[in-house]
């Protein structure tokens, strides 16, 4: 006969509990079995241990079976499209059992607390009686108005796999009793989540967990008491929350969540009675075992109490202090906050005895990045020209939640893009790069330097091909060649001083440093940053560094820096400038960095003797070491307004005078002006660039463009070609914007 | 196919569904002798609810000498005595639902001897005044199943009253009634006449 496979019905109501399975009679002939003769059905999810029944209608083709014992407690069995097949049916020889060893589910604590051993006991006898059981089988008996949810059966006497049946001369023991909220816990701790590149600090929560559990006689003899609180802090979407449930899943405790909109009631005093509850609850959970109260978005419940007027919301704030303060001998019992603005909290919260421990998570850097890679992509199936180095070196500043859509993009890419009617989509690194252009790492969203611009090539620029080396020494090499900077003791420079005539493309060589170098890239314009609340600039100038460094690498932009800085001597008393200044020059050269910037472990690199050849992973030890600075690009048509605190070594060390395009650039320039326009044979670029002393690029641009108009003007719509004429014409027109005198002071600027 | 099985069978489950009437009887008989019971259990609950609560300084009882400490006494006697007789009451129900239980086991072991010779679609067959063996073998352990399972829900609320808990123990005779008014109390009313033919047939 071939194997048919039959379709799963929801069960009778009048079956329910009563470990029947419903099939057709041809069916049980088949397998051999006789009326109430016990059957296994095995699919890949669960195995299930039945009596046979033959239907009500004697239909063939269905089958309807309750779950009262299965491997797994499944109360949300979807009927849909399930069937099983007759082969996955094996009739079982079930001797009455004489032993069997099982774990009791209770519902509550309070049954727990209130029903002795012995009592539990007689119901357990009382509710398997009859019952067919096999190993590692759960009886769920929670139809049943009694307090115990499900049966786990442990052990049987019987040495074979298969089942065997309760009889009330079979003895029972009981080997553990628990509540059904610590045993979901428990469960949950086979799925474990994985986070990537978190080691270091996953092991200290494990640690700050396990250790009271593992150790308890060597810490009171010690007479120590143990860390119980910690405060993760780190940016949004790092893996807070996450790394807390995957150590609570590895740990096996259980987990108890406070979160602010459940907490907040509307009556008087309604808040902090919520708060006590969850506090009670946490500690209820935590006799049975480690437990966690996980307060997530901290800073929304605690927030610092002078600075808010709101009494109820003091109240909580100091409802949960000394709840905090009164967990006592409870040693199971670890509260984690977690938070992205630690400043805001009250700082009453952050002592020792109440968060003993913060743990601060940065932005991954780039080994972080590449694990967290590997474990997304863990589950996809990539082609072999992904590579995950290069991917995490391009997403500087990303974090986790940012790399996971990153990935989710890349394989939508896939599917919608690839090739249609295949079966086996495989994502490849184009779908990457394109998912990369819609992805913005979210440390970045709200920045108010991001600016968005046409990726520009070195070839755009005509000419300054000085000026381009050096650009490109200061800022491409240390990226791309990291190993030889640490080789020759070598550090990059801090900041780029950028100066000359005005209309000579020093912003343009700044677009095109950017584009060449897969770093993130801000701009700040006076527009951002001023601000008519005092202290505001400040504090945006402060913030936009913060933000640069998270993603860093990265470049920061000051175009016309002597204008949002200048110098402190000449101007009177305490202006915004001046202060904005010196929030500036700390931020470049300042004592250190805060704290809570902390990212990744501190990495040293020893210099391998002689080779020069490097695996790819140590070219990323290298380039995580080195680049984790922000560059300052700075513009200025006037250096020498500038104050002297910013133009010493260390901030602003590289001084690039960007001149005035000499011959050859001027002819390079008109090339790439003239590109696109079609030119009269009579045309020679070469002679316009020998009159066009002065001129700077931006004047030759225009010249072009002025030029192509009169075409249009004297030889109506359709000329086909610009002529000479006009280039000549239209030179007679304009004016250099630049005079020797001021290329005079341009050039003695620094060389006095 | 073997006669002589097939009618022995017959017999047992005509034996047991006989029983069955009578367990059933004495069953109804001693839940409705439970409910008195537990009704004054309720009572005595109350009245120590009541007493807890009275300010008997401001009685004019209040010329008896530890008048709350005897009162409480006398009452958790009063609840000692009625759990003595529901115990007992439970034991008889006890006593009816291991009877079914062997009945039904009797028959089961009897099919399971049998098992070889009587195959599928003998046990299928049915008709008007017959029902089938598989479908009598069914009700029958449908019915033992509602006894144990009736019989573990009272056991499971009455251990788990206890003098201290004074509510829980006043909203006892509620949750007594409640549990038997499920409309599940039928279902042996509805085999008995489903076999009732069977029962009368020779």
């Amino acid at each position: 006969m071939e194997d048919i496979s039959l379709k799963v019905l929801p069960l009778d109501p009048g079956d329910i509990g009563t470990q029947r399975c419903r099939m057709g009679p041809m069916l049980m002939a088949y397998l051999g079995l006789k009326i109430g003769s016990p059957v296994l059905i095995t699919t890949p999810g669960f195995d299930c241990l039945c009596t046979a029944w033959p239907r009500s209608d004697l239909a063939e083709g269905f089958l309807q079976f309750d779950s009262k014992c299965a491997t797994a407690d499944f109360t949300s069995l979807s009927y849909r499209n399930f069937s099983v097949s007759r082969s996955q049916m094996t009739a079982l020889t079930c001797p009455k059992l004489k032993n069997v060893i099982i774990k009791t589910v209770l519902k509550t604590m309070g049954f727990k607390n209130s029903l002795s051993p012995n009592l539990i006991h007689d119901l357990v006898k009382d509710i398997l009686k009859g019952t067919y059981v096999s190993e590692k089988h759960i009886v769920n008996v929670s139809h049943l108005e009694t307090p115990i949810q499900l049966v786990v059966i442990e052990c049987l006497d019987l040495s074979s796999s298969g089942g065997g049946l309760i009889t009330a001369k079979t003895s029972i023991s009981i080997q553990e009793i628990q509540t059904h909220n610590r045993y979901k816990s428990q469960q949950f701790r086979m799925s474990s989540i994985s986070l990537g590149g978190m080691e270091d600090v996953f092991a200290s929560l494990k640690e700050i967990l396990n250790l009271p559990l593992l150790y308890p006689r060597t810490l009171q003899k010690l007479g120590l008491s143990h860390p119980k609180n910690v405060l993760l802090i780190g940016p949004p979407g790092v893996g807070k929350t996450m790394l807390v449930r995957s150590v609570v899943q590895e740990v096996g405790a259980s987990l108890v969540t406070i979160s602010g909109p459940v907490i907040l009631g509307s009556r008087p005093g309604e808040s902090e009675e919520n708060l006590r509850g969850v506090f009670l609850q946490a500690k209820e959970a935590s006799s049975e075992g480690p437990c966690v109260l996980f307060i997530d978005e901290i800073d929304s419940l605690c927030p610092k109490r002078a600075s808010s007027s709101n009494a109820p919301e003091n109240r909580i704030v100091a409802q949960l202090l000394t709840l905090m303060d009164g967990i006592g001998r409870d040693h199971h019992f670890v509260v984690i906050g977690a938070t992205n603005q630690p400043d805001a909290l009250d700082p009453a919260l952050r002592r020792a005895g109440r968060f003993d421990r913060e743990v601060i998570i940065g932005v991954p850097t780039l080994h972080q990045r590449k694990s967290i890679l590997e474990l997304l992509s863990s589950k996809m199936t990539l082609s072999s020209n992904v590579d995950l180095v290069a991917l995490a070196e391009m997403t500087t500043g990303f974090v986790g939640a940012d790399l996971s859509t990153l990935c989710r993009e890349a394989a939508l890419h896939a599917i919608l893009r690839g090739s249609q009617g295949a079966d086996s989509y495989s994502i490849d690194m184009q779908h990457f790069l394109e998912a990369l252009k819609k992805v913005q790492p979210s440390c970045l969203r709200s920045s108010i330097g991001l600016t968005e611009f046409k990726p520009l090539s070195w070839d755009q620029i005509g000419g300054l091909e000085d000026v381009k080396l050096k650009m490109k020494q200061s800022i491409e090499w240390p990226m791309k060649f990291p190993e030889a900077f640490v080789r020759l003791g070598l550090s990059r420079p801090r900041g780029i001083l950028l100066y000359g005539p005005p209309g000579c493309a020093k912003t343009t060589l700044v677009k095109a440093a950017a584009s060449s170098t897969h770093c993130a890239f801000l701009s700040v314009s006076g527009a951002d940053l001023f601000s008519p609340f005092v202290g505001d600039s400040e504090k945006i100038l402060a913030q936009l560094f913060r933000q640069a460094r998270a993603c860093a690498p990265s470049i920061l932009f000051l175009d016309e820096i002597d204008t949002l800085f200048g110098s402190r001597e000449d101007s009177r008393g305490h202006s915004v400038q001046a202060r904005v200044l010196s929030v500036l020059l700390n931020e470049m050269d300042g004592v250190g960095l805060k704290a809570a910037e902390r990212r990744g472990s501190e990495r040293q690199l020893c210099l391998p003797e002689g080779s020069i050849d490097l695996c790819p992973e140590q070219q990323m030890d290298y380039h995580e070491v080195c680049n984790k600075d922000v560059i300052i690009v700075a513009a200025s048509n006037r250096p020498d307004v500038l104050d002297t605190a910013l133009l010493r070594p260390g901030r602003l060390d590289k001084i690039i005078f960007v001149p005035p395009p000499d011959l050859e650039a001027r002819r390079a320039i008109l090339q790439i002006c003239t590109e696109k326009m079609p030119l009269e044979a009579d045309m020679s670029l070469e002679e316009l660039a020998q009159q066009t002393h002065l001129f700077s690029g931006a004047d030759l641009e225009n010249l072009c463009k002025e030029a192509a108009l009169m075409t249009l003007q004297y030889e109506g719509m359709d000329a086909p070609k610009i002529k000479h004429e006009y280039f000549q014409r239209s030179f007679q027109n304009m004016k250099p914007s630049l005079n020797a005198q001021q290329l005079d002071h341009y050039k003695h600027l620094f060389t006095s | 196919m073997s006669k002589s099985e097939f009618l022995s069978l017959h017999q047992a489950l005509k034996r047991s569904f006989q029983n069955l009437e009578q367990n059933q009887k004495l069953w109804n008989g001693m839940l409705a002798e439970c409910s008195p019971l537990m009704v004054s259990l309720g009572n005595l609950a109350e009245q120590l609810h009541a007493l807890q609560n009275v300010q008997l300084e401001r009685t004019p009882l209040k010329g008896f000498p530890d008048l709350r400490e005897r009162l409480r006494f006398k009452l958790l006697q009063a609840v000692d005595t009625v759990m003595e007789k529901l115990y007992e009451k439970m034991a008889a129900l006890q006593a009816v639902r291991d009877a079914v239980s062997n009945q039904a086991a009797a028959v089961f072991q009897l099919y399971t001897q049998h098992a070889d010779a009587l195959d599928m679609a003998t046990c299928l067959q049915r008709s008007a005044t017959c029902p089938s063996v598989a479908d009598m073998l069914e009700w029958l352990q449908d019915a033992e199943r509602h006894y144990q399972w009736e019989l573990l829900k009272r056991k499971a609320l009455l251990q788990m009253l206890k003098p201290g808990d004074l509510a829980y123990l006043q909203t006892s005779p509620k949750r007594w009634e409640s549990l038997s008014n499920r409309g599940r109390d039928d279902i042996i009313t509805e085999t008995l006449c489903r076999v009732a033919l069977f029962r009368e047939s020779q």
